[in-house]
């Protein structure tokens, strides 16, 4: 028989730096699931993305075991590597912090798509070609 | 006692995607996503800043309205609620883990190993564990020195000892694990034979074991293969874990390359062990 299961737990933690601390600690104990063992596996399974931050979703078990998905970074922090930038800009129409090429953008789309509502990769481009725009982030053709 | 201040964010409207990516301009430790709103935790007070870029973002239009409320969290057992639900746990007929509010009546040859966790790694439950207590069974030998590296709860020093070692060296970086290492010594009557250390592989002093364990994870590994090295004397049994199937490709031509043999991979599920000489 599946397993009944008792909740979700959302969380967005840097690659491989998991630890017992908040947000991990409260978010999963509180669940009564077992905190390192999740750590464990996250770390493993997010080496060689180090820098990024990664959001999981945690899905937990009335027996409280638990699995979860890891999902793609959020497009701000994509962009942000890609155009090799520290922040967005506090004030994207008048000043211009970086930019990044069209293909970038779709290749951040296309890392994106999973988690976006688009199915169309035109469409899901333009969305992170907005978001770039909004944090001040230059689309070169 | 590290203090924590958390942050509850709603705003007008709500994307957690959107909100978080400007949220992460601030370095904060990690966020949780709720259905309306976000949690943030910051060993800093970032209140200010917080509000900062909320007003900001609505000067942009990117939202209408915010609601920011600030806590502070002292860090604690997290894992309190789910130790309480440890079971005592069949390494193999030999190796049994139990926590210390649970009995478990023994027979001669078995090795029973007592771990109250609270928040370190190591308790039996998890693949890798098993796995580094099978390898410390087939390996260590009576007399021996072992060393064990990211000790967790000191699981594995303690087994050491349990199993004929005559000492074992215990190192993590992590003050829980140091503390909560000591406690497990305590309770398994092996607080004189194994010595713990806060720090990493190079603040223990010792030298020429005759086994190190270390189940942390591939990158760490690679890091500190050549420190691992020194610390084994010639003949010395390392073994690694911590580690997926798909690492072995990477860990295996790394470590023969300085010098070590391969002498087994053993695995369960997706998690493996690796075994190697020091030629």
């Amino acid at each position: 028989m599946a397993k009944k299961i008792t909740g979700f737990i959302k969380l967005q933690i840097p690659a491989g730096k998991a630890n017992p601390s908040p947000p991990v600690g409260p978010a999963l104990g509180q669940k009564g699931v077992n905190i390192m063992e999740f750590c464990k596996q996250f770390n493993a399974r997010t080496q060689g993305q180090e820098g990024l931050i990664i959001p999981v979703v945690i899905t937990v078990f009335s027996d409280k075991s638990f699995t979860f998905i890891l999902k793609s970074p959020p497009a701000s922090v994509l962009l942000i590597k890609a155009a090799k930038i520290e922040k967005g800009s506090a004030e994207p129409n008048r000043n211009k912090v970086g930019k990044v090429s069209k293909a970038q953008v779709e290749e951040i789309a296309k890392l994106k798509a999973p988690d976006l509502t688009s199915n169309d990769m035109e469409h899901a481009s333009s969305m992170i070609a907005g978001t770039a725009r909004s944090m001040g982030i230059v689309v070169e053709d | 006692m590290k203090t924590y201040f958390e942050y509850s964010l709603s705003t007008s409207p709500f994307d957690a995607d959107i909100i978080s990516s400007f949220i992460w301009e601030l370095s904060p430790e990690g966020i949780v996503e709720e259905e309306t709103k976000l949690i943030i935790y910051s060993q800093t007070k970032i209140e200010n800043e917080v509000s900062e870029l909320m007003v900001s973002l609505i000067n942009k239009k990117v939202i209408e309205d915010f609601s920011l409320d600030e806590d502070e969290l002292e860090e604690k057992n997290w894992n309190e609620e789910w130790e309480n639900n440890l079971e005592i746990i069949h390494v193999s007929e030999k190796i049994i883990i139990k926590p210390s509010n649970k009995d478990y009546v023994k027979s001669d040859d078995q090795i029973v190993i007592t771990i109250n966790p609270k928040m370190s790694f190591g308790t039996g439950e998890h693949q890798t564990t098993k796995l580094c207590l099978l390898a410390l069974d087939k390996y260590v030998k009576k007399n021996q020195k072992v060393l064990d590296v990211g000790s967790g709860t000191g699981v594995l020093a303690i087994a050491s000892v349990l199993m004929g070692a005559e000492k074992s060296f215990a190192v993590d970086n992590d003050e829980w694990c140091y503390e909560n290492g000591i406690e497990n010594s305590e309770i398994n009557s092996v607080k004189e034979k194994v010595t713990f250390i806060i720090g990493e592989i190079n603040d223990c002093q010792e030298s020429d074991f005759d086994l190190v364990v270390a189940n942390i994870q591939r990158n760490i590994l690679l890091q500190i293969k050549n420190e691992l090295k020194k610390k084994l004397k010639s003949d010395g049994i390392l073994i690694l874990s911590g580690l997926l199937d798909i690492d072995f490709d990477i860990i295996k031509p790394s470590y023969e390359e300085i010098g070590f043999q391969f002498i087994e991979k053993n695995q369960m599920n997706e998690w493996i062990s690796i075994s190697f000489k020091l030629m």
